[in-house]
C-alpha cells in the first residue's frame, strides 16, 4: 500500500535567539488524516503550526506540499485555512462577511459569495445568523462561525491552535464531535494543537506527543495509548502509573511479584521503569498465603461507571481504577492483591 | 463586592476636577454674555450686533482660514502619527521605546516660544536653511519659509503632533496579531490586510485622536502669532487684534462663540462620520 503524504514536515527547526523551540522536527501528513499535536505549553506544538501556516519561517528544513517546496511562500499565497485560538473573527464585520472575506478576496462575489455562505451556515448548523455581528454571537457560535470561515476557501490544509481551549467542558465536548464530523465531511486534512490528550485522543488519527521541540512519538491514538514509546508519553497521555521497579534480571523485571519479561535494547543490570495504566490493573482477594502484590487500599471514589482506588503497596501509592461491579465489598484499608497483565506493562530505562 | 469605584464614590473622587471645571464654565459663560452685551467695552444691555458686526468678508475670511490650516494640519499630523504609533508599537527595547516617546512628546515639554524661535533660527529668512542654501549658491533671494502659511502649517503639524500619536498607539495596541494573521491565512495580501483590517479597526482611535487635533489647531494662538507674522490672520489672532488695539471686547467675545462653535460642529461631524462608517455592519 502506498500512502498518500500530502505534507511532509522536513528536519525543521527553529531558534529563537538562544531557545531551540524545534529539533529535526520530521513527519508525513497523510491527506485527509486529522493530526493533533499534543504536549505540554513550551513544547513547540504551536511554533510548528505557525511554520505550516506561513507565520513563522524555519531556521532549517523545508515544508513539501504535495511534492511542492512552500516554505518560501507568504501565508496569504498558501491560503490555509486556520482557526485561532482567539478565535479571530473581525469584530467590524458581520458573519456572513466573516466567512465571506476569504471568498471575495478569491473573487467570489454577490450571489456566488452568498450562497457559499449560506451554504457553511447549513454546514455549521447556524442558517440564520448571517446579518448578526460578531458581538452579538454566544462561545459555541464564535467557534462555529471561525471553523466555516477557514472551511469557507476549500484549504488544501485546516489548522486549528487549541481553538477549542476557550470553551466549557460541555461544550468542549459536542464541538469536539461536530469537528471531527465536519473535518471528515470536507475530507480535508488537518492539524490541531492541543495540550488536551483527551481532545488529542477524540480527534486524531494520527497523534504527535511533543517535547522540549522534538518529537517523543507519532502513532495513531490506541497505539500511543498502550504502548507509550518512554515515560514522558506515558505520564503525559494520563491516568498511568509510573513505578521504580529496579534492575532487569534474567531479561525480566519484578513488578509486585508479576515477572514481566522485557526485550532488547533493555538488559540486565539496568534501572527499570514500568508504566501501567489505571485500568490495567487488577484487584484480587487476598488469601492467608499470599505475600507478594498485597497491599491497603488508601483511597476510594465511585465515579459511578467506574471506582477509582489508590492502593499503597510497598510504600508506592498505585491508581487503580475498576468497573463498579467488580469491586463489591472493598473498603478503605482492604487488603487487596494486585494482578498485572504483563502485555499491558510498557518499561522503559529509568532516567 | 465589586471592585470597580460605585458611581458615588466615583462623584466624589471627582469633586475636586469638577470644580476646577467651574470656572471654566464660569468664563464660558461670561464670554458668551459679553458677546451679546449693547456695548463694546462692558456687558449692558442685550444686542445681536456685535454678531452682526462680524459678518464682514474679512471675519469670513478669517473663520475659512482657520478652518482650512486647521483641516490641512490635521492631515498632515495624521498622516505622519499613523506610521510613528506603528513603530512606537513595534519597538521591541524599552529603552527605544522611551527614547522615541520622549522624542515625540517633546513638543508638549518645550516651551512653544523656545520651539517657535527654534523653527526661526533653522528656516527663517537669515535662518540655517537659507544662508546654506545661498553660501551654495543655489538661491540668491532667501525663500521664505515662515511668516506666511507655511510656517504656520509647520509649527502646528510640529506642536500637534504627540496629541495624534498617543491616541493611535492604544488603538494599535487593540488590534490583537491574531486578527490581522487571520486574515493573511484567508489569503489578504499586507495592503489588503491593511485596508480591510487595520483600518477599520483603528478607524474608532484615528477620528478620536483627528479630533483632538483639529480642535487644538484651530483654537491655535500662538503659533500663528509667532510663525504667521500676523499676515497669517486665524481667529486666535483676530480675536486678539478686537481686544488688543481696537477694545472692542464684545466683538472678541463674539468671535471666541464663534470659534468655540464651529469647532464643536467640526468635531460632532467627525464622531458623526466615525459612527456611520464603523456602524455598518455593527447597527
Amino acid at each position: 500500500m502506498t500512502s498518500d503524504i500530502h505534507l511532509h514536515i522536513n528536519k525543521v527547526s527553529k531558534r529563537f535567539g538562544t531557545v531551540d523551540a524545534l529539533r529535526d522536527v520530521d513527519l508525513k501528513i497523510e491527506r485527509g488524516s486529522f493530526v493533533c499535536l499534543l504536549g505540554p505549553s513550551g513544547c513547540g506544538k504551536t511554533t510548528l503550526l505557525r511554520i505550516i501556516a506561513g507565520f513563522e519561517a524555519a531556521t532549517k528544513g523545508s515544508l513539501i506540499l504535495d511534492g511542492q517546496d512552500i516554505s518560501n511562500q507568504p501565508p496569504h499565497k498558501r491560503g490555509f485555512g486556520m482557526v485561532f485560538q482567539s478565535l479571530a473573527l473581525f469584530p467590524h464585520m458581520s458573519v456572513a462577511r466573516n466567512i465571506g472575506y476569504g471568498l471575495k478576496l478569491r473573487g467570489v462575489k454577490g450571489a456566488a459569495q452568498r450562497d457559499r455562505v449560506e451554504e457553511l451556515l447549513n454546514v455549521i448548523q447556524l442558517p440564520h445568523i448571517a446579518d448578526r455581528p460578531v458581538s452579538a454571537l454566544s462561545g459555541g457560535q464564535r467557534q462555529r462561525v471561525a471553523i466555516a470561515r477557514a472551511l469557507a476557501i476549500q484549504p488544501p490544509l485546516f489548522l486549528l491552535d487549541e481553538p477549542l481551549s476557550a470553551l466549557d467542558a460541555q461544550l468542549r465536548d459536542n464541538m469536539q464531535i461536530e469537528l471531527r464530523q465536519l473535518q471528515q465531511k470536507f475530507g480535508v486534512t488537518t492539524v490541531l494543537v492541543t495540550h488536551d490528550q483527551h481532545e488529542a485522543m477524540m480527534l486524531a488519527d494520527e497523534l504527535v506527543v511533543l517535547k522540549d521541540g522534538a518529537i517523543r512519538q507519532s502513532a495513531p491514538p490506541s497505539q500511543i495509548y498502550n504502548n507509550p514509546a518512554d515515560s514522558f508519553v506515558a505520564d503525559f497521555l494520563g491516568a498511568a502509573n509510573l513505578i521504580e521497579v529496579g534492575a532487569m534480571k534474567g531479561g525480566a523485571i519484578d513488578l509486585f511479584g508479576t515477572p514481566v519479561k522485557s526485550s532488547p535494547p533493555h538488559r540486565d543490570g539496568e534501572q527499570m521503569l514500568a508504566a501501567v495504566r489505571a485500568e490495567h490493573i487488577g484487584l484480587s482477594t487476598v488469601g492467608k498465603d499470599d505475600k507478594a502484590g498485597v497491599g491497603a487500599i488508601s483511597f476510594m471514589r465511585d465515579l459511578g461507571a467506574a471506582t477509582e482506588f489508590v492502593v499503597t503497596i510497598d510504600g508506592k501509592d498505585l491508581r487503580v481504577r475498576r468497573t463498579s461491579a467488580q469491586v463489591q465489598g472493598l473498603n478503605v484499608g482492604s487488603k487487596v492483591g494486585l494482578t498485572f497483565d504483563p502485555s499491558m506493562v510498557s518499561l522503559f530505562k529509568a532516567p | 463586592m465589586s471592585l470597580q469605584l460605585t458611581k458615588s464614590k466615583a462623584l466624589a473622587f471627582s469633586l475636586p476636577a469638577l470644580i476646577a471645571i467651574l470656572p471654566f464654565l464660569g468664563a464660558c459663560f461670561y464670554i458668551f454674555r459679553f458677546s451679546i452685551s449693547g456695548e463694546q467695552s462692558r456687558i449692558e444691555g442685550f444686542s445681536i450686533q456685535p454678531y452682526v458686526d462680524l459678518m464682514t468678508p474679512y471675519f469670513g475670511r478669517s473663520v475659512w482660514l482657520t478652518l482650512r490650516l486647521a483641516f490641512i494640519a490635521t492631515i498632515l499630523a495624521m498622516m505622519m502619527a499613523v506610521p510613528l504609533a506603528f513603530l512606537l508599537t513595534s519597538l521591541r527595547s524599552p529603552f527605544a521605546r522611551r527614547s522615541l516617546t520622549i522624542v515625540i512628546l517633546l513638543p508638549l515639554i518645550l516651551n512653544l516660544l523656545v520651539q517657535a524661535y527654534g523653527w526661526i533660527l533653522l528656516l527663517g529668512p537669515s535662518g540655517v536653511l537659507n544662508s546654506t542654501l545661498r553660501s551654495l549658491g543655489i538661491i540668491e533671494r532667501p525663500i521664505f519659509l515662515l511668516f506666511n502659511e507655511t510656517g504656520v502649517l509647520l509649527g502646528l503639524v510640529q506642536t500637534s503632533l504627540p496629541l495624534a500619536v498617543f491616541p493611535i498607539v492604544s488603538s494599535v495596541r487593540g488590534i490583537s496579531r491574531e486578527h490581522l494573521e487571520a486574515a493573511s491565512s484567508l489569503g489578504a495580501s499586507h495592503w489588503r490586510i491593511f485596508f480591510d483590517v487595520t483600518v477599520p479597526l483603528l478607524r474608532p482611535g484615528l477620528f478620536g485622536a483627528a479630533s483632538i487635533v483639529f480642535a487644538f489647531n484651530a483654537s491655535a494662538f500662538a503659533i500663528p502669532l509667532l510663525l504667521g507674522g500676523r499676515r497669517v490672520q486665524m481667529m486666535g489672532i483676530a480675536i486678539r487684534d478686537m481686544i488688543s488695539p481696537l477694545f472692542n471686547w464684545s466683538g472678541a467675545a463674539a468671535a471666541g462663540m464663534i470659534l468655540i462653535f464651529v469647532t464643536m460642529i467640526t468635531m460632532l461631524f467627525a464622531a458623526w462620520l466615525a459612527r456611520i462608517t464603523s456602524e455598518k455592519v455593527e447597527r
